[in-house]
């Protein structure tokens, strides 16, 4: 036999082998198969994971105007010196380049030193990176005359985290350094101009509270519909509202995001665009606020604590709503600053007294007391009832404002003058039950409905019930006198007394305030059904009150809201707080004009804020009041008397 | 009659020029570059000789005009000067009331230029809108990124200067770019020149403009240099804007600029060279080839 003749064909100790062989071919190929057909989607679902990734860029948000069409709150560009992506992507070679250089001078050192010099490869890479990174940088310092520097960890933080979005060297550029590098940065340089937008306020910390601030936050991939919702995503960040108008229409103001999808390379670059949704402007938004009159309101606060609202009587639209300590919406956007936030904490500007700040209405309140006696018939528009210096409650003496007394008065003047013991005397009559009902029905111990977050929940209109819930004890004869002048354990917000007034204005019980400049659809007129019963008074009865509220103005103690050309009707009160352990006035006001139909309602509340304060409701709010109404009705008058 | 064999000397010229591309094609980039910017220097000289020949050329032509002629434009002109002397009083009261003010309000003074004007020599046909060669270069210190202008508006910026010409890139090249504003208006934008086909109408591309800005056929808007740029002063009409269009941000719009016609036929433009940044060493070294 010759040799090898062992393997010729036909050989039976093979023939074994042929089927294994021949099985083990046909399972590869089975296999294969299986690889490229059956699990075909699989691998490009893979592919796509590891070689797709998708970057989200927010919608610039909607603008809020007034209900004359001034523009509250806008977007204003905000330029960076970027590094685009796919320019980074391009700078792979320098960073190379840098890379064997530094590696080269460390041989070059070890040659000549003869020491052992470690190189941490990482490390140099690194190093390399933030060189070239740097030198770009250095490129916009020589144009600015800056000396700004990027960290290695900084750069770390980008590469590991945000590679596919652009690399910012310097943020929030103003007019003149955008203008420069435009200009002197050659266009094929990798450092690029960046646009997007932060919120911009053009009267600054005018209605701060209503409008809100927003802070930026990443978005939700999932909540944005948008394709793709496996890869691996970078998102820029979004704005979100935190407070006020912005954080309720928060999904209406925020634009639609759009969206590139890219292939990458293997070291995550930009490699290729495969989709591309342009990002949308969210909705616009016009409110009920004049902001003139806003402004006008505020400046007449001045440097006072407090809130001021008004409100139109027949919409229920807000008109006016400031709160003081105020804040520069502006100094919080596009982020804000440890010290602003600081500053506006120490301040106690963060609170909007107008909603939220939670006050004893003083006498203010007597027109619910009045309200409440004449409902229940202990007293008549033509009632006298004596109103000494003191009344007597049990062993206490509860005193009146005046030193003397007012003698023999009716409703109307006890209003005019605020008379205290008028309304110890007719309250205690009446009965707390009658009067806390009262002040329900006029929804006092209501949260408002308003299209603002953070709505004061927590008013009080006390009850005998309540006193003890609350584990004060029994209801004594004095809470009620209390109680009838707006004093004791009543607890409002400015708000609540200012739809009061409204709903008095119009003879209803309840107001349903709005922000919104919401027009109907079919007459073009703003929606009025607030969805109140009537007050359920006969017109006499309530003339007494309007009557009393006049009179205030005209001779009482409301007498610096008067306005030549308006007859004006309102109330004021002076009431008393204990806080931080010092004895506090609080002022208010609540009015409305023009008595004959009344079409704007106005409540005012200032703050002590020191015990020599000497704060009264006709002397501190009455005058706030009056540039309200002023500010409303001067323009309405001059149109009017211009008529040919 | 035998067909005569294909010889190996018919392919040498293809072999010499396969070998010197290749050669080329290996040659370190500092050899190219010095090779570029001598044979541009010894070119430079033909091209200045040919621009003033031209200029020889058209003072001859000149010269066959009649008597006539001549008095009617020396009237002209004489007129004309009258004119800008005029002006140039003017100009001096501002200047002099802008300085009395700026000393009052102890204000900085706003950047002042001095003015080179060059002849126009060269310009290639394959960068018709993006590159032309004036006859003015180290010999009258002008810097690189000087601004130019001419009588129109804004012509470009010096990107290269030689011993005795410049490059300007011009205001219609993809590659310019500027800052800029509307006339009226001093919210800065951006201004950037477009692809053209040689001899077509100039144009570039205003974008980052205000959102309030509005433009139509009807009422078209000057688009000005604004010197918040720090190269240009501010003022100097770059094109007209016929229409503006909205991003889907909101922010800015975006639009076509209609740039000057004469661009076309330029022959002498101004370089503007700020007084404070007159040619230092270290200039003088960054732009030597």
């Amino acid at each position: 036999m010759k040799p090898f003749d062992i393997h010729q064909k036909g050989n039976p100790r093979l023939a074994l082998f042929y089927p294994i062989a021949g099985c083990m071919l046909l399972v590869l190929i089975i296999v294969l198969g299986w690889r490229q057909l059956a699990e075909f989607n699989q691998y490009k679902d893979r592919e796509e994971l590891q070689a797709q990734r998708r970057i989200i860029q927010p919608g610039p948000r909607g603008d809020i105007f007034d209900r004359n069409g001034k523009l509250l709150v806008g977007n204003r560009p905000r330029f960076s010196a970027v590094i685009f992506p796919d320019e980074l992507s391009k700078l792979r070679r320098e960073f190379r380049r840098e890379y064997i250089r530094r590696v080269r001078a460390i041989r070059k050192a070890r040659e000549e030193t003869g020491e052992h010099i470690p190189i941490d490869v990482n490390q140099l890479i690194w190093e390399s990176r933030s060189a070239i990174v740097q030198n770009y940088l250095d490129e916009i310092n020589s144009i600015m005359g800056w000396d700004r520097t990027l960290t290695v960890s900084q750069l770390q933080r980008h590469f590991s985290q945000e590679l596919l979005l652009p690399l910012t060297l310097v943020q929030d550029l103003d007019h003149d350094a955008y203008a420069k590098l435009i200009e002197q940065l050659p266009v094929n340089s990798p450092v690029q101009i960046y646009t997007d937008s932060a919120r911009y306020y053009p009267y600054g910390s005018s209605a701060a509270h209503v409008l809100g601030y927003v802070t930026s936050t990443y978005l939700d991939a999932e909540e944005e519909k948008l394709p793709g919702d496996e890869l691996t995503t970078f998102s820029f960040k979004g704005k979100e509202g935190k407070t006020g108008l912005e954080r309720y229409f928060n999904e209406s103001l925020k634009g639609q995001s759009g969206g590139e999808i890219y292939r990458v390379d293997p070291s995550g670059f930009q490699h290729e665009l495969l989709e591309s949704r342009e990002p949308q402007k969210g909705n616009n938004l016009v409110i009920s606020l004049d902001i003139d009159l806003q402004q006008m309101a505020e400046v007449a606060m001045g440097q006072k604590i407090g809130a001021a609202v008004a409100i139109k009587i027949d919409t229920g639209e807000v008109l006016v709503l400031a709160s003081k300590p105020d804040y520069d919406l502006n100094r919080l956007s596009p982020f804000i600053p440890t010290s602003t936030y600081q500053e506006i904490t120490e301040n106690g500007a963060w609170l909007n007294r107008a909603t939220q700040g939670l006050y004893p209405p003083g006498s203010t309140f007597k027109l619910i007391t009045s309200i409440a006696s004449l409902r229940q018939g202990i007293i008549e528009p033509d009632t006298v009832i004596h109103s000494p210096k003191y009344f007597r409650v049990g062993r206490r003496l509860f005193p009146c404002h005046s030193p003397y007394g007012f003698g023999d008065i009716t409703l109307t003047k006890a209003i005019a003058v605020s008379s205290n013991t008028f309304y110890y005397n007719t309250g205690i009559q009446t009965g707390i039950d009658n009067i806390a009902e009262e002040a329900k029905r006029f929804g006092l111990d209501q949260q408002i409905e308003l299209e603002i977050p953070f709505m004061a929940r927590r008013m009080i209109v006390p009850t005998k019930e309540w006193k003890k819930q609350d584990g004060r004890g029994g209801w004594v004869p004095g809470d009620t006198a209390n109680v009838s002048i707006g004093q004791g354990f009543l607890l409002t917000t400015p708000l609540h007394m200012a739809c009061f007034t409204a709903s008095l204005g119009r003879g209803e019980t309840h107001t349903k305030p709005t922000l919104v400049r919401v027009l109907d659809s079919e007459s073009g007129a703003p929606a009025t059904d607030h969805g109140a019963d009537l007050i359920g008074l006969s017109n006499e009865d309530l003339q007494a009150v309007y009557q009393g509220m006049i009179d205030a103005v005209n001779g009482g103690t409301a007498k610096y809201t008067q306005l030549p050309y308006l007859q004006v009707g309102g109330k004021t009160g002076t009431a008393q707080v204990k806080k931080d352990g010092k004895d506090l006035t609080l002022a208010w006001f609540v009015g409305m004009a023009p008595m004959e139909n009344p079409e704007v309602a106005v409540a005012i509340c200032i703050e002590g804020t020191d015990s020599g304060d000497n704060y009264h409701g006709g002397s501190t709010a009455a005058p706030i009041a009056r540039v309200i109404f002023d500010g409303y009705f001067r323009d309405r008058i001059t149109q009017i008397a211009n008529r040919p | 009659m035998s067909r005569p064999g294909l010889n190996f000397s018919q392919f040498k010229p293809f072999l010499y020029l396969g070998c010197f591309l290749a050669g080329w094609l290996f040659l370190p980039p500092v050899f190219k570059n010095t090779l570029r910017d001598t044979s541009y220097e010894f070119q430079a000289p033909l091209w200045v000789g040919s621009s003033h020949l031209r200029d020889v050329q058209t003072t001859l032509d000149l010269r066959t005009r009649s008597k006539n002629e001549l008095i009617e434009s020396v009237r002209d002109l004489s007129r004309e000067n009258a004119f800008y002397r005029q002006e140039r009083a003017k100009l001096n009261e501002y200047q002099d009331y802008i300085g009395r003010l700026e000393g009052l309000l102890n204000l900085p003074s706003l950047p002042e230029y001095r003015y080179e004007v060059a002849r126009v020599i060269r310009r290639d046909l394959t960068a018709w809108w993006e590159r032309l060669i004036i006859r003015k270069g180290r010999d009258f210190n002008i810097p690189v990124g000087a601004a130019v202008v001419f009588s129109g508006g804004v012509v470009g910026r010096v990107t290269k200067v030689h011993a005795y010409t410049s490059d300007v890139e011009l205001v219609s090249s993809p590659l310019f770019r500027m800052a800029a504003r509307f006339e009226n208006d001093q919210r800065p934008a951006t201004y950037q020149g477009r692809i053209h086909n040689s001899f077509g109408q100039p144009f570039g591309k205003v974008s980052d403009a205000p959102p309030d800005i509005q433009a139509s056929s009807t009422s078209p808007i000057t688009l000005v240099s604004t010197a918040l740029g720090g190269t240009f002063p501010s003022g100097i009409p770059i094109g007209t804007v016929y229409r503006l269009k909205p991003g889907s941000d909101g922010l800015f719009q975006t639009g076509p600029v209609v740039l000057d016609k004469r661009l076309l036929t330029i022959q002498e433009v101004a370089i503007l060279i700020p007084l404070d940044s007159e040619l230092t060493p270290e200039d003088e070294e960054a732009v030597s080839p």
